[in-house]
Order: C-alpha cells, then structure tokens, then sequence
C-alpha cells in the first residue's frame, strides 16, 4: 500500500445517461485517514459518482480509483457502504441478515454473529434479533443497515446521505460511530446536506453543481473562495455603502458584512464608526457553510466562481 | 473469498427458502392433497371390489324368462332364480313389490339388451341385480363352452412377449423409451416449480433495495449462481416431497389403488439416451433459468415480470401439441424447427431422443446449442443483473445496459 497515494482518486470522470449529461470532468482525490464531505444539491451527481466508483455504474470517460485500483468486490471486505436507497432482506430475522452480510465481507458466522449481538445491544434492539426485519420500524431498520455497513471494520467508509430519515437519536449514534471509525484511522466520504455535521467532521470537501466541482478543498479554503470573511454588526444609524465590504444582511438594527480581499476588521469598524453610525455590536467570523451553501445553489445568478486551490475542473 | 461467497450464499439462500412455514405449507400441501386423493379411490375400489365380490356370490330372489335359451337352469337356481310363470305381470309385480326382481334374457345378448327390473333396495345395492344378472350368464356360458382355456381365450385372459429389432439388435420397444422419459419428467418439475422462484429471488433484491448493499460486497455472477444452485437444491427437496406418497402408493397400495403394474425390472436403461437424455436436461435447465433470470433482472416487479414470463413458459408446452408428429414424423418441418429452436429444443429433443429418433447430429447440435445459449443467457442475466437490478421502481433499458458505456 502507498500511503502517499489517495485512497480514493477520480479523475476527469464523465457521466452520460443517453443524452444527459450528469457528470461533467469531475476530479478530486480522498486522503487517506481523512473525513471528506461531499456536497452538493438534490441532483448534482453525487449519488451517480459514488455508484461509478463502486462499479455499480460504468462511467462514461475517466479515472475512478480506490486504492489504486478500480473497485472490485475484493475491495468489498475493506469497504463501508450505506447506500441512499436503503433496504435489506425484510423477510429474515435481523440476526440472519447481519450473519449473512457478515460472512459475505469475510467473517465467520461466530465472528459474525458475535458482533451483531454487541451491535445490538449497543443500540438497544437485542431484544428483536430474531424478528423480521420488516417487523422492525424504519429507524430500527436503518439501524441494523448501518450495523452491516460497519461490521467488518472498514477502512473506507461512504456513507450516502448516512442521517437521512434519522430521528436525533439515531443521529447521534452515527455520528458517534462515525467518529470511532474516524478514530480508529478509517478513511470516511460521506454525503450530506446537513452543513453542521460536515463542519463537525469533515477535514475536506468538495462541493458539486450540475456534475462540475464548485469549490474544493479544506473547509477554511473554501470559506477564503466565497468571501469567508464577515461581520456581524449591530448598530443605529445608516450603512453607507463602501468598496471595502459587501452588505450581504440587513434586518433592523442588525446587518452582515462581507468584506472585500484587501480590506481588514479595523480598518472597516473605523471606517463604519467615522461615517456616524452608533455601534453596539461588532463579531468578525467566517461564513457559514450554510451560507455558501445557499449562496451556490439558492441563486445560481450569484454563485462565485472559487479561486481554485486544488484539482478543480 | 468467491468460492467462500458462494457457499454462503448458497446457503443463505437454501436454508431461508426450507426455514420458511409457508413453503412447507406449500410444499406439503399437494403430497397431503395426493394422500388424500388415493385415500378416497383406495376407499372407494376396496368398497366397490368387496361389495362386486359380495354381489357375485349374492342370492337373490328373482325370477327370469330367458329366450336366448343360454341360461342354465341349475345355475339360475343355485342363484336364488326360477323361471317366470307369468311373464305377462312380472314387471307390475315387482312395481307393485310383491316380486323382488325379473331378469328377462333377450334371444340374442349380442344384439339386445338383458332387462333387469327390481325393488330399490338402495342407490349403492341396485347394482346387485346387475350383477346378478351378468354373472348368471358368465357362468351359463362358461358352462357350455365346457373349456376353462377356451373361455380363458375368449375373455382375452393371457399374456403375450414381443421382441423387435434395429439394425439387427433387439430394439427394446417401450422399455426403452420410458427410462430417457424421466429426464422429460425431471425437467418439468424443476422448472414448473422453479420457474417463480428463479424469477422472484432476482427480483427480490430490486424490490427490496438491497442491490447496492449486495454488488459492493458480492460478485452479481456469485450470487446469480449461488441463487441458481440453491433453487436447484430446494426443487430436489420439493420432489422429494412431492414423489414420497406415489412411492408409497405404488409400493404398498398398488393393487387398491389400480395402478397399472409396471414391471420396472424390464426398463432398459441404454447408455446413450441416458446421457443424452441427462445433457439435454442439463442445458435446458441452464437455458431456462438464465432467460428467467435475465427477465428478473429487466422487470421492476413481479408483476411486470409476468407479462413476459408467461409466454417462456408456454415454450414448454408448444412441443406436446405436436408429440404425435414428434413420435410418427420426427422428420418434419415443424418437428424440425422445433427441434432447433432454444427454448423448444429441450422437450422436443428429449421426447425424440426417447423414441429413438434422435440422430447423433442432432443431438450434438442440440446439446451444443443448448449450453450455449445457456451459458450467454446466464451471462446476460449477470450483467442486466449488474446494470439492472439498480433501476429500483423502473424497466431497465435494454439499449442502456447493453451500451459500451452508460
């Protein structure tokens, strides 16, 4: 294995269904060991990358590789799938489904089943281990795929839209497990919509529109390539306008300012507090991702080109 | 890690199917339902054979005019019977339940019938007059033939042992034809009973979501065979099931139950059409299960699976409506096409390999062809499997999946 190597690696990878394009010259790599978030709105092609990746797709042109390699169901006993579209054989007993599941990423029935009763117990279903899965309820259900995701302690976790249908409860157990694997030195590309959770813990991201990459890098680059510096204001008076800052909110008694690449904090409360406004507040942060988020795919108009810090294309 | 996939699945997939109570349910249904149906006959005939046997052996009181003069009198009387004085009020007395019964023997029984009037003595005990009536002049008859060879003769009363040949060796006639038969046998129940299985269990995983979670872990050709093997492995267990009481039946019963008594040591078992009779098997099961499989594979539900796979099936019965051909003419065109034709060819080649008129051409080209095309239909059903089971809630795109690229 060389450690220098992505673990995951695509490159210049495009996707056609007849005559739609889907994916667009898309590339970008997943360290090893890293947290990756993969962004993008309902239809931007993440589903369709991560299903090209894992061979369930063909792709129409380019590289997609993990480990070197393009996957094979080798990998399989090394890998961590919880797919968008969830489900398993609901008419077995949870037991047999995670015994099954087991044996087929390589362990033994006893190894299998060994770890499908402390899963359990861990998340309070041992009770029901010879239930039908379809007598469970759906949280239930989507705790027992998430059981069989991580069972062979994968070194490569991805995780499609992984809290989707999760009451907070549950929430918090996958984002516990998630952090163990983390942890325990797993690679994890998870795909989400929830902006908290990558800011909790994602070291990098990329974020996709209509099959291109957006933005891509560390969090704190791609809050630089969207104006990631802002202030938060309270005040009376008038805001007037000025080359060094972007009102980006107003509300009453309350705006956001997005400052321009050359302008600095000081340098703008002055400059607000010499025009004659009365400030009571004043909080410099970074964007949101949140924000980005928004500002990307809520108004296409607006959305920034990034200053590109990595393999963009 | 594929050999060990296999045999897990393999076993994931048999030990589901034999642990579920509706499959027994099923399975034992139709054995309980056979057990059922030769209670009722082997009930009926021992009732019917007792109550012929009681019947004959019967006295009844009667009286009888006989014209054809073929009655004999001691008999009659040793049957409870005597000559009718008054033939005239014979019928107006049995009416009227003053005579018990009057038999009148035409003067030809060739040509008329016996007249057989009586009191109801119930609907299962009127067969006795009948009875009576025959056996009088069964015994009459054999009474003046006065030969029990000749009356054996003339009853058809004695066996016969025939012997033909081909090519200047015994041809063995049906004793040979019956045992390549049983391949014909075998395949229908294997594909009858798993045709819905080998269609739904591809489904399955489409209809349940769980294709992603299966192709990252599984090779699709893995589980594809590992299906296959399994529902070959339930078939066996379903006709052991299912053959279990006409084991019994025939053993035990086969008397009660008039089973025709099949000699089964005289079956010839010749080497060659038993292992053509086996190949075809093999390759049709192959063909079948590969096309049912591929079918599976395009359908997003059973339902829609239906519509096509109805007409596959009905390929397996195409070929009975033209068996007399296929015995009497195999030369024939249409014998000839269906010979040929991949999803006619097992039944049509198999019922002509019986009879014998199968050449070894023929038969190559057959087994060829089938495995063959069982073996790309397989492959296909692998690969819409792989490319097809992910179109969860639509009909996959032959054009798509078929495309160098997607």
């Amino acid at each position: 294995m060389n450690v220098a190597q992505p673990l995951i690696h695509i490159h210049d990878f495009h996707m056609h269904f007849a005559a739609k394009k889907v994916i667009d010259g898309l590339s970008f790599d997943v360290e090893r060991g890293e947290t990756f978030g993969f962004l993008g709105s309902n239809g931007s092609g993440k589903t369709t990358t991560i299903r090209a990746l894992l061979g369930i797709y063909r792709p129409t042109a380019g590289t997609l590789e993990i480990n070197g390699k393009v996957f094979s169901d080798d990998f399989g006993s090394r890998l961590g799938y919880l797919p968008e579209e969830r489900g398993l054989y609901k008419k077995e007993s949870v037991m047999d489904v995670m015994t099954y599941f087991g044996r087929l990423k390589g362990l033994s029935k006893q190894e299998a089943q060994k770890f499908s009763r402390q899963y359990l117990d861990r998340v309070d279903l041992a009770d029901k281990a010879d239930l039908r899965l379809d007598k469970l309820s759906g949280g239930e259900q989507q705790k027992i795929q998430l059981g069989v995701t991580i069972m062979n302690e994968p070194e490569l976790l991805i995780l499609d839209e992984p809290t989707k249908g999760f009451d907070p409860v549950n929430r918090r157990l996958l984002l516990d497990i998630i952090e163990e694997r983390k942890d325990a030195g797993a690679t994890v590309m998870m795909v989400t919509h929830q902006m908290e959770e990558v800011e909790r813990l994602c070291e990098r991201i990329i974020l996709l529109k209509d099959g291109r990459a957006e933005a891509y890098g560390t969090i704190d680059e791609v809050q630089n390539q969207f104006g990631g510096r802002t202030i938060k204001l309270k005040y009376s008076g008038t805001i007037n306008e000025s080359p060094n800052y972007k009102i980006t909110l107003q509300e009453t008694n309350y705006a956001e300012l997005s400052l321009a690449e050359s302008a600095d904090e000081s340098q703008v409360l002055r400059e607000l507090i010499g025009s004659g406004l009365a400030v009571s507040g004043f909080v410099a942060a970074k964007r949101s991702l949140d924000d980005i988020f928004i500002q990307i795919y809520g108004d296409p108009s607006a959305a920034h080109k990034p200053n590109s810090t990595g393999p963009v294309t | 890690m594929a050999r060990h996939n296999l045999g897990t699945v393999v076993q994931f997939e048999f030990t589901r199917t034999v642990k579920k109570r509706r499959f027994w349910i099923a399975t034992l249904a139709i054995p309980l339902l056979l057990g059922l149906v030769f209670a009722l006959v082997f009930a009926s005939s021992s009732s019917t054979q007792s109550r012929t046997e009681a019947q004959k052996s019967q006295t009844v009181d009667f009286s009888y005019t006989d014209a054809s003069a073929l009655i004999d009198p001691a008999i009659a009387k040793a049957m409870g019977g005597r000559i009718e004085a008054d033939p005239d009020t014979a019928v107006e007395r049995v009416k009227a339940g003053t005579l018990n019964a009057y038999f009148s023997f035409p003067a030809s029984l060739v040509t008329d019938p016996v007249l057989v009037f009586g009191t109801d003595q119930g609907i299962f005990k009127n067969g006795t007059y009948d009875a009576v009536a025959k056996q009088l002049v069964i015994l009459s008859a054999q009474d003046k033939v006065g030969s029990p060879e000749l009356t054996g003769a003339l009853q058809g009363n004695f066996d016969t042992e025939s012997q033909t040949f081909k090519g200047g060796q015994p041809s063995g006639g049906l004793d040979t034809v019956v045992p390549p038969l049983l391949f014909l046998v075998l395949f229908y129940v294997v594909i009858i009973l798993l045709a819905n299985q080998m269609l739904a269990s591809t489904l399955e995983e489409k209809e349940n979501r769980v294709t992603e979670m299966i192709l990252t872990t599984l090779n699709p050709t893995t589980l594809v065979v590992g299906k296959v093997i399994s529902l070959f492995m339930v078939g066996a267990v379903q006709a052991l099931v299912f053959a279990s009481p006409m084991a019994v039946a025939f053993v035990f019963f086969n008397d009660q139950l008039a089973i025709p008594d099949f000699d089964l040591s005289n079956l010839q078992f010749q080497f060659l059409p038993m292992l053509v009779g086996a190949l075809l098997f093999i390759g049709g099961f192959i063909l079948f299960t590969g096309v049912l499989v591929s079918i599976g594979a395009v359908m997003p539900t059973a339902k829609d699976a239906s519509t096509v796979f109805a007409p596959v099936m009905i390929t397996l019965f195409i070929p009975f409506y033209i068996v007399t051909m296929v015995v009497s003419d195999p030369g024939s065109v249409i014998v000839q096409i269906f010979t040929f034709f991949p999803l006619t060819a097992p039944i049509t080649a198999m019922l002509r390999n019986a009879f014998g008129s199968l050449d070894g051409v023929s038969a190559t080209i057959v087994i060829a062809e089938l495995f063959i095309f069982g073996v790309v239909a397989l492959r296909v059903a692998v690969h819409l499997f792989r490319y097809g089971s992910i179109e969860y809630s639509r009909k996959l795109s032959l054009r798509t999946a078929f495309s160098k690229k997607s």
